[in-house]
């Protein structure tokens, strides 16, 4: 009697400690892939990855396409833009800050795309 | 006491067991939706292309390859596609391929369609404008005047039976008003003959979709605010359509009068179509038909548009007026919502 209460004991205890421990790890696998991350492209390909929420403070770098046009990223907490570019209509800078995936910044002459995957967001497209 | 201590040892092992099974038998319960993505720089813009479930990168890999190959037969630009061969006239009458002379077909059906408020000969008032090379200038009404005989969709003598086409002397063929939303249509029928049933595919703005979002609900795709473009009119629900937006906020530049000119042009005069309506978004099954047709009803205005329509109820529409009033028509009631600065306008729905 007394082994039986023991053995059902440590059946409970075993069950609540294997879902404890998938609780766990599904919420670590989670925060993996959690978060906005600002991947960043030239000519198709992905040159940079930036974990958005982890920039603490703000700060710059210049990209070079393979026929020497420019272009400035800034990055700052959640967000990213195109700071200064030397292409000729600048409609990657104008366009500003984007802090999520729904629009991503596209400089066509020189082949740079900058989108945002993994932010909250309400919309999947935008037209 | 050595019981105890012996459970707790199989407690610690069954523990790491159930660690390890996590990490390697048990796929994170994402993998099945996780989307594949791809981009590409096509027909001038950039595309992003989204597929779920399997054979996902498969479906895009051939959505592309169907892409470019239309860009290569139908650019205006390049030099050894076929459009350009037309134009150049170099071999009169020239013989297109099937997919050329499919698009060159549906394209003149919507320019029949819409009386001319399409018309794939536009092109030299493009070009005048300075749209074409963002060389822009305000033409004189004299040169206008000289280029609008050119503008004429019933002189392409294009025979159905031998798929060859023929154009006036110094008249040009784009097929820019339709091939993109064409392209997407080629894009789906890719992604889905793999068996692919649910991707989003965004060819610089026209937004098309196969089936649902992989959870079985609608897809979201907001409608741009014409009067400041970073920002959202409103936001349709929609499931397997294709949603494209024309307006006047896209291309335009501000003349030394001060006017702003904007790259949608009236084929009927040759200038920017100012007809009330600042963007126009359609809604509906073909990619090429939305496509086609957000341009026309921007040029013909709302009264026009609405009646097209009703005639026609093959799509539906949103409108927005340079009097920040939004219309719909009545298929999206229920799908549709005002959103940003136009949350609190009314909604005018256009009924059959």
């Amino acid at each position: 009697m007394k082994l039986l209460k023991s053995t059902k004991f440590w059946v409970a205890a075993i069950a609540v400690l294997l879902a404890a421990s998938a609780v766990a790890a599904s919420a670590l696998s989670r925060v993996s892939f959690k978060g906005a991350v600002a991947n960043v492209y030239l000519d198709g390909e992905l040159i940079r990855a930036i974990a958005l929420d982890g920039v603490t403070s703000g700060y710059s770098f210049e990209v070079e396409d393979d026929d020497g046009g420019h272009n400035t990223i800034t990055v700052e907490r959640g967000r990213i833009r195109v700071s200064d570019a030397d292409c000729p209509d600048l409609i990657c800078v104008k366009q500003g800050w984007i802090s999520n995936g729904v629009t991503p910044v596209v400089c066509l002459p020189h082949r740079l795309l900058i989108e945002i995957v993994g932010a909250a967001q309400s919309f999947d497209a935008a037209s | 006491m050595k019981t105890t201590k012996s459970a707790w040892i199989i407690v610690a092992l069954l523990l790491l067991i159930s660690l390890f099974g996590c990490k390697s038998n048990d796929p994170p319960p994402v993998a099945e939706t996780e989307p594949q993505t791809a981009w590409l720089f096509a027909m001038d813009t950039v595309m992003q292309l989204t597929a779920y479930g399997d054979n996902a990168a498969e479906g895009l890999a051939s959505a592309q390859a169907a892409i470019l190959e239309l860009e290569s037969l139908v650019s205006v630009t390049g030099e050894n596609s076929e459009i350009f061969r037309v134009n150049s006239g170099s071999v009169a009458p020239f013989a297109v391929s099937g997919i050329t002379a499919e698009l060159l077909e549906t394209a003149l059906a919507f320019c029949a369609r819409t009386d001319g408020a399409m018309d794939v000969s536009i092109y030299p008032i493009v070009k005048a404008w300075g749209f074409t090379t963002d060389a822009y200038r305000v033409p004189s009404d004299a040169e206008i005047a000289a280029l609008l005989p050119l503008v004429d969709y019933t002189a392409v003598d294009y025979d159905a039976a031998a798929r060859t086409v023929r154009i006036p002397g110094g008249a040009q063929l784009d097929l820019g008003s339709i091939a993109k939303g064409y392209s997407g249509d080629l894009a789906i029928d890719a992604i889905k003959s793999v068996g692919v049933a649910s991707a989003l595919i965004s060819l610089g703005g026209n937004v098309q979709t196969l089936g649902a979002k992989p959870d079985g609900s609608a897809w979201r795709v907001a409608v741009q605010n014409p009067e400041a473009p970073e920002d959202y009119a409103g936001v349709v629900e929609v499931v397997n359509k294709a949603v494209i937006t024309s307006g006047g906020y896209e291309r335009y530049f501000v003349g030394d009068d001060g006017e702003v000119y904007w790259h949608i042009m009236n084929p009927a005069t040759g200038k920017p179509a100012k007809s009330g309506l600042i963007s126009v978004t359609i809604i509906g099954e073909s990619g090429a038909l939305c496509d086609a047709m957000s341009t026309p009803l921007f040029v013909m205005g709302l009264d026009a548009a609405a009646g097209h329509w009703r005639e026609y109820g093959d799509f539906e529409a949103v409108f927005i007026t340079e009097n920040h009033e939004l219309y719909i028509t009545e298929g999206l009631e229920g799908s549709f919502s005002p959103l940003g600065n136009y949350a609190d306008t009314n909604v005018t729905v256009i009924r059959r």
